[in-house]
């Protein structure tokens, strides 16, 4: 906010902070134009199709919703795949080795998941580390302390009891708890970062580090949250995972990460931080999920829907540019 | 002025997504009766890519009848399971997967199975017997006739250096289950070490520079895949050990990196071919569209390649 240009018009404010929006309905629109038919029916525009779109696009959402936290302050976080990992490992071993109840076991593992996130957030700020340099090496801690949980085999989960299975289960019409769970996400993270004062200091802090010091912002523990929240999430994510999959890998969330910056940039949330939404990010989220499902459908080659996507997340990556530019 | 470029920018974003798709959206000219779907977990594995090959040369055979969708699911569960519910929603005739592990695609499978379109599973088992086919050739048996070949090779007597895959995964377990299995009746043979060299080739290198070290008498290396023992091959010979010892792969890829080159230029003395069921897939799936009965499971054998043999497996033109 604090870069905004006095002369830029309102309408052109508004163009661009729901550049996220704007995009998915762009996208949404192309998707119908151009998706193939079968027998007659648009193949993306289905209920069932719709549905498994945003069931996919959700345990990456909600990393996602964790990442643009840490974007805000001008962070980054490269472990957000590997806590999941770890806390799809600690589940399975929990709930199907020692039996413990799911409620137990998923209370535990989120908490597993808020302190390896603010271990993250206390090596940047007490080592005053670059944060890619702190969450690429734990990202690699967190994927050996997954494989040594089992020493790597996956634990199968087809047997976890009921209470777990309703975290996958389906509540109406297609619409299943992973779904509800990443909205649900959504929504708490744009009213915590609209509502509350923790959320202005985040954008302060991203804005500028220095002149949010000197305003008295608590700028050590907000980053330390801010990486908490995204180890939660992750773990939040992990635990969804399994219960989707119905099986615990420890070399699950490869690369997820990466996934989830796309997610954040092209939902407009500026890598350099102070700028961007969580409601962005859903759309983001959504871009992402619809051109992966209408690639799909058009069987499109898969090495040429890698080059479409790089395309994509490129051209988002311009508009920030243009929009950092004042 | 902002406000324009501002939009601009979304515009040709969207407009070049819009291209791309259009350009490669309805390509395909004119339609094949049938449209299978095909999920093959990762790529990025040479194995994988010959069957996605092997099959797509085999499916040139029916032109007319069907066509071929290939996915690649990137090593990500999550992702072939995407890939498995989007085929049913678009309505494939029939759906090939060669998962990346044996449960979550389990649910999707069932879905298919209930919608009416058969599914036939390539080289891993799932969790469940819902599918229509299963198309596999079984590591053991494959470790068991390297085992057999390996006795005999050596007389019934010599020092056996075991390079192993990726420690508990299932083909590795399998191929040095198979092996142990067949010399366990032999007393004469004996395996001084199996290090893990993780089905790569600069491993098995790395793996056999420490053996050459440790060991001054190596017989024969078996490695449970043939990047492996070439790359074994590879450590002997800049030591000037190579002719001392005797080279065992797994697998009989067709590229010029592959075992029946290996095999051809001298370097391993033979290689099992471990089938990809690319071909019998396609083929399966025609019986299955016309109507016709298709056995459950479907077993593929191992074929032993030395140098009798090899040219017949080395097509270097085909990849």
């Amino acid at each position: 906010m604090s870069h905004q240009t006095p002369r830029e018009s309102s309408l052109s404010r508004h163009l661009r902070r729901f550049q996220g929006g704007i995009g998915l309905v762009a996208v949404f629109l192309l998707a119908c134009l151009f998706g193939r038919s079968h027998r007659g029916d648009l193949v993306f525009i289905r209920p069932d199709n719709l549905t498994d779109i945003l069931r996919d696009a959700s345990e990456k959402g909600i990393l996602a919703v964790g990442m643009t936290f840490v974007i805000l302050t001008a962070g980054i976080d490269l472990s957000v795949g590997r806590i999941l990992a770890l806390a799809c490992m600690l589940t399975g071993h929990f709930l199907m080795v020692w039996q413990w109840p799911a409620l137990a076991v998923i209370a535990l593992v989120l908490g597993a998941g808020l302190a390896m996130g603010f271990l993250n957030g206390l090596i940047v700020t007490r080592g005053r580390l670059q944060p890619f340099v702190v969450t690429l090496a734990t990202m690699l801690v967190f994927y050996g302390l997954a494989k040594l949980v089992t020493g790597g085999p996956v634990i199968g989960m087809s047997a976890a009891p009921a209470g777990f299975q309703v975290l996958a289960g389906e509540l109406f019409a297609g619409v299943r708890v992973p779904i509800v769970v990443f909205l649900g996400s959504v929504v708490a993270g744009e009213l915590v970062l609209r509502g509350t004062v923790f959320g202005r200091f985040v954008y302060a802090v991203g804005g500028n580090e220095v002149a949010a010091r000197f305003a008295g912002v608590p700028v050590s523990s907000v980053k330390a949250w801010v990486y908490a929240i995204s180890g939660l999430l992750s773990a939040l994510a992990g635990v969804l995972h399994c219960a989707q999959y119905k099986q615990a890998d420890p070399n699950v969330g490869a690369g997820y990460e990466l996934d989830a910056i796309a997610a954040v940039v092209i939902g407009g949330t500026n890598l350099m931080g102070g700028r961007g939404s969580v409601l962005g990010t859903m759309a983001g989220v959504l871009i992402v999920g619809i051109i992966d499902n209408i690639l799909q459908i058009n069987g499109i080659d898969p090495n040429l829907q890698k080059v479409i996507k790089g395309a994509i997340i490129l051209g988002a990556a311009l508009l920030q540019r243009r929009k950092g530019q004042s | 002025m902002r406000m324009v470029r501002a939009s601009s920018s979304v515009f040709c974003v969207s407009v070049t997504a819009a291209c791309l798709l259009a350009a490669c959206g309805d390509g395909g000219g004119k339609k094949a009766r049938f449209l299978i779907g095909f999920s093959q977990c990762n790529l990025a594995e040479p194995w994988r890519q010959a069957m996605n090959d092997d099959a797509l040369r085999e499916a040139a055979n029916y032109k007319d009848l069907i066509e071929v969708e290939f996915q690649d699911a990137n090593n990500d569960d999550a992702t072939q399971v995407s890939q498995l519910r989007t085929f049913i929603r678009k309505g494939v005739d029939l759906i090939i997967v060669s998962p990346r592990t044996k449960q979550p695609c389990v649910e999707p499978v069932k879905e298919a199975i209930v919608r009416g379109i058969p599914v036939i599973v390539l080289d891993r088992d799932l969790e469940t017997e819902a599918y229509t086919c299963f198309i596999g050739a079984p590591n053991y048996d494959i470790g068991k006739a390297a085992g057999n070949y390996i006795v005999e090779v050596l007389g019934g007597r010599g020092k056996v250096l075991e390079i192993q895959g990726l420690l508990a995964s299932v083909p590795a377990e399998e191929r040095r289950n198979g092996f142990r299995d067949a010399i366990r009746d032999h007393p004469g043979i004996e395996v001084i070490d199996a290090p893990e060299g993780r089905w790569l080739r600069e491993e098995g290198q790395k793996k056999m520079e420490v053996a050459l070290q440790a060991h001054e008498e190596i017989d024969l290396v078996y490695a449970h895949n043939d990047p492996m023992a070439i790359g074994a091959y590879l450590a002997a010979e800049a030591k000037g050990r190579d002719d001392d010892i005797l080279f065992v792969g797994i697998d009989g890829l067709p590229g010029e990196d592959d075992g029946p080159k290996a095999v051809l230029d001298g370097h391993l003395s033979a290689t099992f071919l471990y089938p990809t069921c690319g071909k019998e897939a396609i083929a399966t799936a025609v019986k299955i569209l016309k109507g016709e009965p298709a056995p459950k499971k479907i077993a593929l054998e191992t074929a032993l390649i030395t140098k009798e043999n090899a040219a017949l497996y080395y097509r270097p033109k085909a990849r």
